[in-house]
């Protein structure tokens, strides 16, 4: 038509509803940042005042089974980023292995983190024993749920994978996934560091 | 850019947003629709239903301070029989409680935000639906859910919920306030707050990405800008209200101290005042939530029926913004009595008293908008103009609680609560009103009964204006709110004549919004067939048929001006009207010269 | 009609009649009185000239008036309205700003000159549901002993001097709050939170709790009565003799009291 001058164009890249998917992503993982942070500002409000922390009459957080986690996290981003670009290759076994490894890390994660728990509480740590039991089981509990939900998304993907039906848009659910875990290895990542070390 | 760019460009478009066949069965038609123009008619059924219960409790509430002790009439025989229709103080809480939760989470969100965000941003836009709209169908039955669990609270073993809309524990944790009644209402709001989540995700999504083709950002009408900043405030705060509703949840359910200090703390114990913090941190940015939608379409219409411009656009759109930035940092003026540190104190009150001027800005420019105009006194005018009068009212009241000083004696006060009845509840309320009536014709293919229109509306702007009016008087006086009965308290005794009044007012009010209801309903099927741009406007959704087809747009529109190119004289002698649609290409106008033909146009 | 109506008006109460301040009787209340009546009274101008500007647009810019087709865009056009949100902002938003700082740095947080004058009167308040129990040191100055005076919802207090308050809550959340000495702060479990303030006139106040704490909220009245010095004085005597008459060291929970330096925080 006729009207092209002056009119302001879109952008040819902008029409590809992937970068839509992407853009909803990431503003729904701000949306959980926000919810991870108003949690870790609970921690730092109750942290800052009480008179000493831990408080009296704790018994000490476990130091080997967090960090043992962090590196499992750690190891599952990796798995899955190496995933994603042998998905852009099309090289579908090394998508599957990947998927197969993150999925068995996180599995793993979730099963130290029961131990975890119940480590804690045979040491004496009950959920009504003050704002340190509430941090540490209401803070990784809730985690924990998310990576949960992030085996169910990894569950999700492996019979398209396994089918090899990896087109632009079986990519797109590959990396929005692969989003996902990142945030929470990253959000695991701050509260190992600030509940178990610091 | 060559013709042939443009072309790529709108076919890329299409390709974007493809025309799929319009969905058949009843299930897809109207229980599981995809189509946001469906979803947005389920939220507005949804919230009105609720804004109907809402409005219920409130007059329960005005009857007490009316008449103490005595006998509510037609509601107390029904839901009232072990108490002789009476309304006992653990009653009155529950009923303070559940009216302002109801109102602002199940009746305002849902109508203002659900309904005419959903309905309107992809038509204003020039987009076929929104981002996601298998996320819009389950924003929506994620928030019919929560309402369900509303109405199972009511039910709860030991009651209601009664521990204020605010929920401050360590009320409203199982110390104050046991039973599942709390425990559900507390559920609801955080599955609320899910579905507010999704929404507003969709809603910055479609904004951001599917604009029409010269759609710039400073083409859009001011009803998406405030959709839209109110969706990125939703986005970023809501989860902040969520992580409070989960914390306290844990109280309730499993034993946790989040919130729990004085006798019952165990081994230090939590510290009731986090929850003020996360509850006004989400709350403060909540109240700009509700009313920034209620700018856009109060500035929209006021430009729409003065036929000319919205005055200084970029200025209304900037002080919208800066209002969005500075929400989340005025949140301690809510907090001024907690024994906070002075200089926290001092910083609250000098942000909350700096964000009053954009709001100055954005108030100066509709009052600049619509002198020297040709002001048509249509139903959506009217009510936009009582909008401007009671926001203005409310906002100026805003002021004496801002600061430290002078809300030591107004904290707690019927002061407050006119405050915040006057911003939220009479503005919020009459923009949605105004919201309603203008796009009905659009929303469901014929028009409401104007005369009826007219009438509702002076019961509602002087009704309004007299029972909150009479709430900041009383406040004024020093009249604590959420007393059962303030008559017990000898320096409140003068004050009873003034509640009476003001709690006639109420029931007159509450009346008025009855016209309402039955125009609404009875012009569904009965009113005129409405044209395709009754209002004779500009936007895209006037453009295409009432109601709009479920594709909305046959071809997707390029855009050429802005959103309120009325009464240009130029165009008026070449059109013959006031008024030209924003994809309207005039004959032999130079499409580049579009943009300087109006002094100062975009 | 003209003279029914104001015979009506001339016997029926008029329902705005009690609408002003509550009686300040104290020494700083004028203070914040002054901070509300100025801006009740910029409010009042900036209201009625919206309105009358609004007016005068629906009745002389209607239908039939030519509308202007101005955006309003340049800044010849728009600086009025930023001149305007500025001038307001400094105006009445400057003035409360600095009374208000004023206030709170030169009054509400002088806890400093209020504990130093001779004659200070400190309290404890321990608020519970729905009641206020309040300590006052007695005649050794030192709370938690057992010349302490321990009375329930009715205080006494002198005229003329600081009545300094330190509170706290048993329970849930409540306001502790005097309107008539323009003060109220709010009890928090597991806190300790101050205000103070001076009678200027003798009477008998309300306590009013000013946060919802349940079901019975409505009824957590209190009383503050204020004696002249002498009468006050002779009234701590007699109270706290009684008091160490009837102390039981074996009742813990009326030992509620805590040591008073430890929350003074005094700047």
């Amino acid at each position: 038509m006729a009207a092209a001058r002056g009119v302001i164009p879109y952008r040819p890249a902008a029409a590809r509803g992937e970068d839509t998917a992407w853009l909803g992503m990431a503003i729904f993982l701000g949306s959980w940042a926000m919810m991870f942070a108003s949690l870790f500002f609970a921690y730092g409000v109750l942290r800052l005042r009480q008179p000493g922390w831990p408080p009296a009459g704790t018994p000490p957080l476990p130091q080997v089974l967090p960090a043992v986690n962090t590196a499992l996290l750690a190891l599952n981003s990796l798995a899955l980023q190496r995933a994603l670009v042998a998905a852009r290759r099309g090289e579908k076994s090394h998508v599957v292995a990947g998927l197969v490894q993150a999925s068995l890390l996180g599995g793993a994660f979730v099963v130290l983190q029961v131990v975890l728990w119940t480590s804690l509480f045979k040491s004496g740590l009950a959920l009504e024993d003050g704002s340190l039991a509430a941090v540490v089981y209401g803070l990784t509990g809730f985690h924990a749920l998310h990576v949960l939900v992030g085996l169910v998304g990894l569950g999700l993907l492996l019979p398209a994978v396994l089918r090899g039906t990896l087109n632009a848009a079986r990519n797109n659910r590959l990396r929005l996934w692969v989003m996902y875990w990142h945030f929470v290895a990253v959000v695991w990542l701050a509260m190992y560091l600030l509940i178990f070390v610091v | 850019m060559t013709a042939q760019e443009a072309t790529f460009n709108r076919q890329t478009i299409e390709a974007l947003q493809p025309i799929h066949s319009p969905p058949t069965t009843f299930w897809s038609k109207y229980m599981w629709s995809l189509d946001h123009k469906v979803i947005a008619k389920q939220y507005l059924w949804a919230g009105l239903l609720f804004l109907l219960v809402g409005g219920t409790l409130a007059m329960m509430i005005r009857w007490q301070w009316a008449f103490p002790g005595k006998p509510v009439p037609i509601l107390g025989p029904t839901f009232l029989r072990s108490s002789g229709g009476v309304i006992g103080p653990a009653l009155y809480m529950q009923l303070f409680t559940m009216h302002g939760l109801i109102m602002i989470f199940f009746a305002i969100t849902p109508i203002l935000i659900g309904a005419f965000g959903n309905f309107c941003i992809p038509l204003l836009i020039g987009a076929r639906d929104m981002a996601f709209p298998w996320l819009n169908a389950l924003s929506f039955w994620v928030f019919a859910f929560s309402q369900l669990l509303v109405i199972g609270s009511f039910f709860g073993d030991l009651g209601a919920a009664g521990a204020g809309w605010t929920t401050y524990p360590p009320l409203s944790t199982n110390i104050g306030t046991p039973g599942n009644g709390q425990t559900l209402m507390v559920a609801a709001v955080f599955f609320t707050g899910i579905a507010s989540i999704m929404g507003g995700i969709n809603y910055v999504t479609t904004v951001i990405r599917l604009r029409a083709p010269g759609m710039t950002y400073m083409r859009m009408p001011l009803m998406v800008w405030g959709q839209f900043l109110t969706a990125i405030l939703n986005v970023l705060f809501v989860p902040v209200l969520g992580s409070a509703a989960l914390l306290l949840l844990m109280d309730r359910v499993f034993g946790t101290q989040f919130f729990i200090a004085g006798a019952a703390a165990v081994k230090g114990g939590g510290d009731p005042i986090l929850f003020q913090h996360l509850f006004w941190i989400f709350g403060h940015p909540e109240v700009y939530i509700l009313i920034l939608p209620a700018w856009g379409i109060v500035a929209d219409l006021l430009a729409f029926f003065s036929r000319k411009p919205a005055n200084w656009y970029k200025g209304t759109v900037h002080a919208m913004s800066a209002v969005t930035i500075l929400s989340a940092v005025v949140y301690g003026h809510h907090m001024f009595q907690t024994g906070m540190n002075p200089l926290l104190g001092e910083g609250f009150t000098t942000l909350t008293l700096i964000i009053s001027v954009p709001a100055e800005v954005l108030f100066l420019n509709w009052l600049r908008t619509i002198y020297k105009g040709s002001i048509r006194l249509t139903v959506p005018m009217l009510f936009a103009l009582s909008m401007t009068f009671v926001f203005g009212l409310g906002g100026l009241t805003g002021l004496y609680l801002g600061a430290n000083a002078p809300d030591i004696y107004l904290h707690d006060t019927m002061f407050v609560v006119g405050h915040f009845h006057f911003t939220m509840a009479a503005a919020s309320f009459l923009a949605s009103l105004a919201g309603i009536y203008f796009w009905y014709p659009k929303m469901f293919g014929r028009n409401m009964n104007q005369t009826l229109g007219k009438i509702h509306f002076w019961f509602s702007s002087i009704g309004i204006t007299l029972v909150f009016g009479g709430q900041l008087l009383v406040g004024y006086a020093g009249q604590n709110r959420r007393l059962w009965n303030p008559f017990a308290y000898e320096v409140f005794k003068p004050l009873q004549p003034l509640n009476r009044w003001t709690s006639y007012c109420a029931f007159v009010l509450f009346a008025g919004q009855l016209l309402f209801v039955w125009n609404f309903i009875y012009s569904m099927s009965r009113g005129k067939k409405a044209e395709a741009n009754p209002w004779a406007v500009g936007t895209l959704e006037w453009s295409i048929p009432s109601p709009p087809p479920v594709h909305n747009f046959d071809a997707i529109p390029v855009v050429v001006r802005g959103p309120h190119e009325l009464s240009n004289p130029e165009l008026e002698r070449k059109l013959g009207r006031d008024w030209v649609g924003q994809a309207e290409v005039v004959a032999s106008e130079e499409p580049g010269a579009v943009r300087t033909a109006a002094r100062g146009a975009t | 009609m003209r003279s029914l109506t104001c015979l009506a008006m001339s016997v029926l109460p008029n329902p705005f009649e009690p609408v002003k301040l509550l009686r300040d009787a104290s020494e700083s209340g004028w203070k914040i009185d002054e901070m509300l009546e100025t801006t009740t009274i910029f409010v009042s101008i900036l209201f009625l000239m919206t309105v009358v500007w609004m007016m005068w647009s629906v009745l002389l810019h209607g239908p039939k008036h030519k509308a202007v087709f101005d955006h309003g865009a340049d800044f010849k056009s728009w600086r009025w309205t930023a001149l305007a949100a500025l001038l307001i902002f400094v105006v009445v938003d400057g003035d409360l700003l600095a009374h208000s700082t004023a206030f709170m740095f030169g009054t509400f947080f002088d806890f400093k000159g209020a504990e130093a004058k001779p004659g200070a009167v400190r309290i404890e308040i321990n608020a519970h549901q729905w009641a206020w129990t309040a300590r006052y040191a007695g005649p050794d100055g030192k709370f938690n002993t057992e010349d302490d005076i321990v009375v329930l919802n009715d205080i006494v207090v002198p005229q003329g001097a600081p009545v300094i308050f330190q509170v706290t809550s048993t329970d849930v959340i409540h306001g502790f709050n005097v309107p008539e000495m323009r003060m109220k702060v709010d009890a928090v479990p597991g806190t300790v939170t101050r205000m103070w303030f001076q009678p200027k006139d003798t009477g008998v106040f309300e306590i009013i709790c000013a946060q919802h704490c349940g079901a019975n909220h409505y009824k957590m009245r209190g009383t503050v009565t204020v004696l002249p010095r002498a009468e006050f004085d002779r009234w701590a005597q007699v109270t706290a003799v009684n008091a160490t008459r009837a102390f039981d060291p074996k009742d813990m929970e009326a030992h509620w009291g805590w040591d008073w330096a430890e929350h003074a925080r005094v700047e």
